[in-house]
């Protein structure tokens, strides 16, 4: 039997422990959260009041100017409509390959199968590295066409073996009945294993279009300005190597407004905050069956 | 493999190839895929005995053997960008690694479901934020003008504002605090998936036997996610020369040049910037072979310590 002190100690330094555990949580939320809001705030008020330091969580001299003029900048428009190109049919691309490569290395006894793994989980730790790859992209002459964003990404290695451990959870009993019932592997990828991975396939379809919503740096390298996705449009603003309103040259970084740099960051992180909690659950559900095993 | 059959019945080649030449036919495109975009430029790594021309082709015109190697390891800002690497690396390590067991150890202790289920949701969202936003974002809340940092400092301390971004003296210590910021929600999941799988009766009996929660967490939570815990360490090590190159370049100014400079970086600027691209390739080859060293061995000591590796 414990002494009543003892307990009352005890109940006393666990309320401390799950105060200290709240606060810490609250401090995370916070942490997360003030940085979008900032943006948020800082894209709603007056020039005026962020010039004089005026802004913090909420707007000063609330007005939706900022997003008014940015809408009229066919820089923009462009590079958002680019971006939204990229993320479509990049994802599209990317999916239907992966799926045509996943289905069948799900199955351990293909002929090959083992040597094919071997291969895609060595090119996870060694790559071509920068310079064989911007050659390979160039000599196919894919340099300053879209296909340059699209192509070199197409199968994602993770994603892969994401989609490989999803298909070997699918029972083979529904595949031998599908055989029986007359369907070719074809169908059987089509018309029994597709229908049952709907989840899977979100998980992936979203990971990969999060990749291609944010990449900037491949635009960079491998682009012409006409076809530069949102993302290298707003780290161009942010360096001042292009001005918002007119076409990309040499811009001067005080010439764009504080507020309308916040806007162009909440305009395009926007789909992603938007659909996030709404998705949430797919993004998580990748990380814990993606192990990554052959 | 050599007799391995799908159902398990001893069929001739021809046969197996008519019932699964489909699985095959699949793969073709993507395979043919994958072999030109990952295993082409792995052997495009030949350029770094080569020396390309323009126009020349990918491959280089002629061998010139270890010529651009040498030439990096005589190199002062190889070894500036090697030790840059290198340090912020495990400066990352030493303390992104710990914090995400701690904040999973924590959520784990929130009562309130809902409470736990908001800041989960919360906390791993800023993995999907695009690095430009981040920066972008950062830019603006450094900023010496009017970033909100430098005004709180100035109205509370009547400090000086710092340029953060462009001072060599902070460069690290925001990188390290960024990933703090953006990943750590996200790696929390691994250590919180392990802490669910632990069994509940072990917490009743410590309860009974009067062990207060931090008790708990020291003697039940922490011992049990050891595994979990070691083979993110080794991940983690093997990973080690594999920075965030793409966040390191968006943060790079001349200014910080000193300590911002990292092997990705300098393979960028000599590569693609001044196009010497066998020498860029060679420093490239070079880190990739240290970086699979690395996993290698670090895979190896896994499978000594747990008994299992990641390949």
């Amino acid at each position: 039997m414990e002494s009543i002190d003892m307990k009352q100690y005890k109940t006393h330094s666990n309320r401390i422990f799950s105060l200290v555990v709240n606060l810490v949580m609250l401090f995370s939320l916070f942490a997360c959260l003030t940085p979008f809001l900032y943006m948020l705030s800082l894209s709603f008020s007056s020039p005026r009041a962020i010039i004089n330091n005026e802004v913090f969580l909420f707007p000063k001299e609330f007005n939706i100017e900022s997003y008014r003029q940015i809408f009229t900048y066919p820089n923009f428009f462009h590079a958002y409509g680019n971006t939204l190109f990229y993320t479509i049919v990049g994802t599209a691309i990317s999916l239907c390959l992966m799926v045509l490569f996943a289905y069948p290395l799900s199955k351990n006894k293909l002929k090959g199968q083992k040597m094919i793994m071997k291969l895609v989980i060595f090119s996870m730790f060694f790559t071509g590295g920068l310079i064989p790859n911007y050659l390979l992209v160039s000599s196919l002459h894919l340099v300053n066409t879209r296909w340059a964003m699209l192509i070199p990404f197409a199968i994602n290695q993770f994603n892969l073996i994401l989609l490989i451990n999803f298909f070997k959870t699918i029972p083979l009993d529904l595949e031998e009945a599908a055989i029986i019932d007359g369907l070719d592997y074809f169908g059987i990828l089509g018309k029994v294993i597709l229908p049952l991975s709907g989840a899977a396939l979100a998980t992936v379809g979203l990971y990969t279009a999060v990749f291609f919503w944010n990449d900037w740096f491949n635009g960079l390298i491998y682009l012409k300005s006409s076809q530069f996705p949102v993302m290298l449009f707003l780290r161009n603003i942010v360096t001042g190597t292009s001005m918002v309103g007119d076409a990309a040259g040499a811009g001067d970084k005080s010439t764009i407004a504080i507020s309308i740099k916040s806007a162009v960051i909440i305009t395009s992180t926007l789909p992603i905050i938007i659909l996030y909690p709404f998705l949430q659950r797919y993004f998580v559900k990748g990380i814990l069956i993606g192990a990554v095993k052959g | 493999m050599k007799h391995g059959k799908p159902d398990g019945v001893a069929l001739s080649n021809r046969t197996y190839f008519a019932r699964y030449y489909q699985l095959y036919l699949m793969m073709v495109l993507p395979l043919l895929y994958f072999l030109v975009f990952k295993y082409v430029p792995m052997f495009g790594n030949i350029l770094a005995f080569r020396r390309y021309r323009p126009g020349m082709g990918p491959w280089g015109t002629e061998w010139v053997g270890l010529q651009y190697f040498k030439r990096f390891w005589s190199d002062p800002a190889f070894w500036r960008a090697f030790r840059n690497t290198l340090v912020l690396s495990l400066l990352n390590l030493i303390v992104n690694f710990p914090i995400p067991i701690l904040f999973a150890i924590l959520v784990n202790e929130v009562r309130n479901l809902a409470f736990k289920k908001v800041v989960q949701t919360i906390s791993y969202m800023p993995r999907f934020i695009s690095t430009v936003v981040v920066i972008a974002i950062l830019g603006e809340l450094l900023s010496p003008s009017s970033g909100i940092f430098n005004i709180l400092r100035q109205k509370i301390f009547g400090s000086e504002a710092i340029y953060f971004m462009n001072d060599s003296k902070y460069f690290r210590m925001i990188y390290v605090l960024v990933d703090t910021w953006q990943y750590t929600g996200w790696t929390a999941i691994i250590y919180l998936a392990a802490i669910s799988g632990i069994s509940a009766d072990l917490y009743e009996a410590a309860t009974i036997d009067g062990a207060n929660k931090t008790q708990q967490i020291f003697y039940i939570t922490i011992p049990s996610i050891m595994p979990t815990i070691m083979v993110m360490l080794i991940l983690n090590v093997g990973r080690l020369l594999s920075l965030g190159f793409e966040k390191v370049l968006l943060m790079y100014t001349p200014d910080n040049s000193m300590v911002s400079d990292i092997i990705d970086t300098l393979v960028y600027r000599t590569g693609l910037a001044n196009q010497n691209y066998s020498y860029a390739t060679a420093i490239g080859l070079f880190s990739g072979i240290i970086g699979i060293i690395l996993v290698a061995g670090s895979n190896t000591m896994s499978k000594r310590l747990t008994g299992d590796g990641i390949y």
